[in-house]
């Protein structure tokens, strides 16, 4: 174990959220490891010594993912995936992935502290996302499982729909930009900004 | 604001969710041996475009999707985008057909 | 009638009058700082008008006065200025401002006061300002231009731009929707009944606070019921659904390729600013992409055009009916009507029946009949036929009515004698209607004439957007119904696949039919067009008939020309009443008709919105992302000044105490160079290449070769792009046989990612490889000076340090403290150093123990200025500052990193061309100043040859410059045309108050064997 302490983008914020009035819950994920995994799906030795390792198949779906154990596997492109893990057992799949995968062609690269994972939980969290990306997440083509990538507020992200009633969604951000998304989501997630978008309405005047 | 959708991962999107990359099938001639390219032809490859009222071959990049490029054929005088392909294929005979026009 | 004058009881007919107010909810507001009553419901037009307000402007030209002449977003003259301070907001149409408590209004475009204006001179020598005035006279001599357009602008500015920072807040969202329906009428409210019945998902927007249209202001009925109270039912309805969206005080302002529409949406400008909530948008933007667009936009009311047709008072004759409908106000006690149609028959009844004296109508037609026009005899109305008004009376300065006079109507002369004149405080003009085709034809959507109506509608589209009711052209009431609902369904149908029910049975309208209008472009007056008569067609321009026949004559024959010319329909308003009646007197001058005249385009927006709004988030602390480093809160811990570098922000240098700049440079650079330095280097772009053609790509990619770099080791690399130009440059490192870790400059790393994606899969897919970016999982630090290897050898550690086993240009992995990091012995301070790359989240505990570790040794955090310094001292280029896009690796004497033997590379080819060889060519050299202390300015220029004055001409420039501590004195780099060749040779470098004198040296400065760093 390092004997170093660990420090997130987000560490130093948690404690500001008292005092804020938002319609959504959002916090910073501080328990998960990551890897980005380049291999091609139609190389079907890559794929099966990838699944023996992993405990299930890499999803070739666009824009899907697959949950095993306490591993996500998001879909990113058709050679490309981003397993989360918990930050416990990272070290230990890393190396295993690492390993069975060396005489395939692949790209296994440690990417725990690339991104900071905000988790955004609420009725309202899909409309605070429209506010800041360039489609409409409120469309119920969205279900949990969907992973897609965006550009959110002026920033490469990806959002994974994690669960619905109320909606859970992680949005995944690189690290540098952490704290202007933070900032960003004070703003338009205030409970004051909300859009009520597609419900029953209280009827304008005629 | 195009409506573009990738044919590789059929995400579709605003074109602010894709990143331009200029006309398509432009051959690059010095892969094979740089030093016989004429100065001329080596102009008209970094420099010489086609600027056409209707059928565009252009290449995309599928930048909040699966992060490829592609082929998209955009009429630019109704902005319609009437086929997308993979960037290894051959121009479409449509392409061919617009250009002799 | 005394108090407030112009409200209409609220005990006439039955209350019939006044619906949108609450006379129980009165609201105190100034205008010109003069205080008035109105009520809730107001709009500030309707609340003036009640005060007995009639003057709300001064013309632009001319400074003629203006009163109000429609009820809508139409509204060419009466713009004010909303708020004060943070909110001051000029050009507000005082016709689509709702009233509220505390409001603020102020008149635009008046000097001193509005009811006295100086430049309202200009209007008695309007004879010396003709159409194209400031066009002609202020276009020469250009360079004087700018002082010319200061001249104008003062005299005919809109209103004034707020000094102060708006504190509200913006946003934008983006939504999806089946059908998007603009328009929230009678047509629109039907469309949306019947797509939301198929399920579609439908989102209804009004610009007004109001859905329901002219529901309240037509004859007619829909079923049984009035079409007020069907209206009431269909809105209704339509919020109880969830798969429907209602927007109201949301201007749908433009329609984009693929059906991608803009909306912006006013969350709080009518409430009172103490009770506006600080954190709820002030306006939303709306990006709305939509399957389908259904245009519901109505029509606008056509003034017509006759002498005076300007002055306060005359009004169209729809917005009189809506003032005394909706706000219980009269703009007048005597009114007379003039018309080429029957709708302005309901205006005549509806003000008779408010209690305005409605004497008689000027009917333009021959004696036409229709049940409304019977309906205006059987109230006693005098009717007179084929006649015209030839101009209008007013009281000394212009400002009120006090009759017309009327002539008939010649079929086309423009003279005429009146016959008659009458007495009268209003005139409700009405020249027939315009679709509002606005929305329609924004993309390519084209309009074609229509002879009934006399105006354009909408034609052709290659989008699927579709116009219905007013805004294609109907004006009945059955027609409209049962068009929108087919409509609507179809439009639900291609969205959603399903059809209309069986059982569904859509209303059915009746409302009476109207006899047609007749055009008329041009109402004669006594005495020709310039004698103090003026006909205007455009009232927010001041373009007048005459200007129009002018341009005719001088040429002016395109519609697009005339517009320029005569700036008709340009300003806040597009020539919203304007467009077709300019278009009628064009063709009438040219003998021709209005379809071969031609229309003018439409473009966005419909009507003008925020620039708060366009901005949206992206203002103040989140005017852009901000790049921040893991040692970001250290770095602010320890006085540091941040540098922006693209987003990110890097420390520039760390000032202790009192230092200055300069001081905290000098010292981090000497603490370096004698004992040991720090730097974040986290920003430098990372990324890996992994896969049995990983050297063979990047051999195509970097200018110098890798394939034959050995795993563990190091070598700098340029890259150049296709054209030969020098655009990064870097180290990289061969983990393993078949995988490298590129680094690539801090501004350059997410470019070069995308770079070489696009050379892998466009032109060399064969290749196989992985490429992935992974500059944000690591911080990176040098750790510099002849101390940094006693630092390192003092932590806890499973890499060797020691001089023979960590030799330069070494690449090792291992731990330190614990954590896994990657080492490599590179240096770009020219120091003994190591680059130590971290996972992110260890980065600040790493940092915070090599201080601790490094405290003995005096070791020092240094900022990219003693970087940048360093590397300068070294003789080191710096991408950005040596290269601007158009310098050559040759430029810069690193041909040893530019391959003869590699068949292909990017830029090789490109580099051969013959323009790029030869001794044009600006190359890099060192440069002394004569006077060691004198700091050459960066970008400042040599000469050939020293003159007095300029032109002088330069064959070069300074591209770094600095004060080395190390050297105590002065240090640049020059790109100076064949500079190789004068070496030795002492330059001129002219500035502004002094000639400063360098000499050619070589580029490094310092340490030119690299002893210190290969210690
Ligand atoms: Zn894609």
């Amino acid at each position: 174990m390092p004997d170093l302490d660990r420090n997130l983008a987000l560490s130093h914020r948690h404690q500001e959220m008292e005092n804020q009035a938002l319609g959504i819950e959002m916090s910073e994920r501080d328990d998960v490891g990551m890897i980005d995994l380049r291999g091609k799906a139609d190389d079907k030795a890559f794929m099966k010594n990838a699944a023996t390792v992993l405990g299930v198949e890499l999803p070739t779906d666009p824009r899907t993912s697959i949950k095993k154990g306490g591993i996500d596997i998001l879909w990113l492109s058709i050679d490309q995936w981003l397993i989360t893990t918990p930050l416990k057992s990272h070290d230990k799949t890393l190396s295993a992935l690492t390993k069975k995968l060396t005489k395939n062609h692949a790209l296994v690269c440690d990417m725990s502290d690339a991104r900071s994972i905000i988790r955004l939980s609420g009725d309202r969290v899909r409309e605070v996302l429209i506010k800041g990306c360039s489609f409409d997440a409120t469309q119920p083509d969205f279900k949990p499982g969907t992973v897609r990538r965006l550009l959110f507020a002026e920033v490469a992200a990806l959002a994974h729909f994690v669960d619905s009633n109320p909606d859970v969604i992680d949005l995944y951000v690189f690290r540098s930009y952490a704290n202007y998304v933070w900032e960003w989501l004070l703003q338009t997630a205030h409970e004051d900004a909300g859009v009520g978008l597609f419900q029953v309405q209280d009827a304008p005047v005629v | 604001m195009l409506l573009i959708k990738c044919p590789i991962c059929d995400c579709e999107g605003d074109e602010t969710d894709f990143h331009y990359g200029g006309e398509g099938h432009i051959q690059r001639p010095t892969s094979s041996n740089p030093d016989k390219v004429g100065d001329e032809a080596q102009r008209d490859y970094l420099y010489v475009r086609k600027n056409p009222r209707g059928l565009h071959s252009e290449r995309w990049l599928c930048e909040r999707g699966c992060g490829k490029w592609f082929h998209a054929l955009r009429d630019t005088a109704t902005m319609v985008i009437s086929k997308t392909y993979l960037i290894t294929d051959k121009p479409p005979a449509e392409l061919k057909k617009a250009g002799k026009k | 009638m005394s108090g407030k004058p112009y409200r209409i009881p609220s005990s006439r007919s039955q209350g019939a009058f006044g619906r949108l107010i609450d006379r129980d909810a009165a609201l105190s507001f100034t205008f010109d700082d003069k205080t008035y009553t109105g009520f809730k419901g107001d709009t500030l037009a309707s609340a003036l008008l009640a005060n007995g307000v009639r003057l709300f402007g001064r013309s632009f030209k001319y400074h003629r006065p203006r009163g109000v002449i429609a009820a809508g977003p139409e509204e060419p003259n009466a713009l004010v200025s909303v708020g004060s301070g943070a909110t001051h907001e000029p050009n507000n149409r005082i016709t689509d401002v709702e009233l509220y408590d505390g409001l603020v209004a102020t008149s635009q475009n008046r000097w001193p006061s509005l009811a006295f204006d100086v430049s309202a001179i200009n209007n008695t020598f309007s004879r010396l300002i003709p159409s194209g005035f400031y066009y002609k006279t202020f276009m020469w001599p250009a360079k004087l231009w700018p002082h010319y357009e200061h001249i104008i602008r003062h005299a005919a500015g809109l209103g004034t731009a707020p000094q102060e920072e708006d504190e509200a807040v913006y946003e934008q969202v983006h939504v999806n929707c089946d059908v998007l329906i603009a328009g929230g009428g009678i047509a629109g409210l039907a469309a949306a009944l019947a797509a939301a019945e198929v399920g579609a998902r439908v989102i209804i927007a009004d610009l007004s606070p109001r859905f329901g249209g002219a529901a309240d202001c037509i004859d007619g009925k829909i079923d049984s019921a009035a079409p007020l109270a069907w209206a009431k039912k269909a809105v209704k309805k339509l919020a109880a659904m969830d798969n429907v969206y209602i927007l109201p005080r949301t201007t749908v302002t433009g329609h984009y390729d693929h059906n991608w529409v803009l909306m912006c949406e006013r969350l709080s400008d009518h409430i009172s600013e103490a009770d506006r909530l600080a954190n709820r948008p002030r306006h939303r933007l709306w990006k709305v992409r939509a399957k389908k667009v259904i245009v519901a936009t109505g029509a606008f009311e056509r003034p017509l055009t006759f002498a005076n047709n300007d002055r306060p008072g005359v009004m169209l004759a729809s917005a009189a009916r809506s003032y005394a409908t909706r706000y219980g106000v009269t703009p007048g006690e005597r009114a007379v009507i003039f018309t080429n149609n029957d709708d302005a028959y309901l205006t005549a009844l509806t003000l008779q029946d408010a209690g305005v004296s409605v004497p008689k109508i000027i009917d333009v037609r021959e004696d036409t009949k229709s049940a409304l026009i019977s309906r205006a005899e059987d109230a006693g109305i005098e009717i007179i036929h084929s006649s015209v008004i030839s101009n209008v009376e007013t009281s000394f300065g212009g400002t009120s009515i006090e009759g017309v006079q009327i002539a008939t109507r010649t079929a086309t002369g423009r003279l005429a004698q009146p016959f008659a004149r009458i007495e009268c405080d209003l005139v409700c003009m009405s020249g027939g209607w315009n679709p509002a085709v606005h929305l329609f034809a924004h993309v390519n959507g084209s309009v074609r004439f229509d002879d009934t109506l006399q105006t354009f509608r909408p034609d052709q589209t290659s989008e699927a957007i579709v116009a219905i009711g007013a805004a294609n052209g109907h004006f009945d009431l059955s027609t409209t119904i049962d068009e929108s609902f087919d409509k609507g369904y179809a439009a639900g149908k291609s969205a959603t696949g399903k059809s209309r029910p069986k059982k569904a049975v859509p209303p059915k309208a009746r409302q009476d039919e109207r006899s047609p209008l007749e055009a008329l472009w041009f109402a004669p007056a006594k005495g020709s067009l310039n004698e103090g008569n003026k006909h205007f067609i455009d009232f927010q321009n001041d373009v007048t008939a005459a200007d129009i026949e002018l341009a005719a004559r001088e040429g002016y024959r395109s519609v697009e020309h005339l517009k320029r010319y005569t700036t008709l329909g340009m300003a806040t308003d597009q020539g919203k009443t304007s467009n077709i009646s300019a278009l009628g007197i064009l063709a009438d001058t040219l003998n021709t008709t209005i379809p071969a005249a031609g229309a003018t385009r439409f473009r966005p927006p419909f009507t003008p919105f925020s620039l708060g709004s366009i901005a949206g988030t992206q203002a103040k602390h989140l005017f852009q992302p901000v790049r921040r480093t893991p040692i970001a809160t250290w770095h602010h811990d320890n006085n540091c000044d941040m540098e922006p570098v693209g987003l990110w922000r890097r420390p520039f240098c760390y000032r202790h105490g009192t230092e200055d700049r300069q001081a905290a440079i000098t010292r981090e650079i000497l603490a370096t160079r004698e004992k040991a330095g720090i730097i974040d280097l986290s920003s430098l772009g990372k990324i890996e290449v992994k896969g049995p053609d990983a050297g063979v790509f990047l051999d195509r990619i970097y200018s110098n070769v890798f394939s034959t770099l050995k795993p563990g080791r190091c070598r700098y690399g340029l890259m150049m792009n296709e054209d030969g130009f020098l655009f990064d440059d870097g180290v990289t490192v061969r983990l393993a046989e078949d995988h490298f870790l590129m680094h690539t400059t801090s501004g350059n790393a997410d470019r070069i990612v995308g770079w070489l994606e696009e050379w892998h899969q466009t032109e060399w897919p064969d290749l196989k490889l992985f490429i992935t970016p992974v500059t944000e999982n690591y911080t990176q630090f040098a750790v510099a000076g002849p101390h940094s290897r006693d630092i390192l050898q003092k932590l806890e550690s499973t890499i060797d340090f020691s001089r023979e086993a960590f030799t330069p240009l070494d690449y090792k992995s291992g731990e330190l403290c614990g954590v896994p990091v990657r080492i490599y012995r590179i240096s770009f301070s020219g120091e003994l150093s190591y680059e130590i790359s971290v996972p992110a989240n260890y980065g600040l505990a790493m940092w915070q123990a090599l201080m601790v570790a490094g405290k003995e040794f005096g070791l020092t955090a240094y900022g990219t200025e003693p970087l940048h310094v360093m590397r300068a001292e070294k003789g080191f280029i710096a991408i950005g500052d040596e290269t601007d896009g158009t310098v050559t690796p040759l430029d810069l004497d690193l041909g040893w990193a530019v391959s003869k033997k590699k068949v292909d590379y990017i830029g090789k080819r490109s580099l051969q061309r013959s323009f790029l060889k030869g001794d044009e060519r600006k190359e890099m050299v060192g440069l002394l100043t004569d006077d060691p202390k004198e700091v050459l300015p960066d970008g400042c220029y040599a000469v050939e040859q020293l003159l007095d004055k300029p032109p002088m001409k330069m064959i070069g420039h300074v591209s770094s410059s600095y004060y080395s501590p190390t050297l105590n004195r002065s240090i640049a780099f020059g790109l100076i045309k064949n500079g190789r060749a004068r070496m030795g040779d002492t330059l001129q470098f002219p500035l502004e108050d002094k000639v400063v004198s360098a000499k050619v040296v070589s580029p490094v400065f310092y340490d030119s064997e690299g002893e210190r760093q290969n210690a």
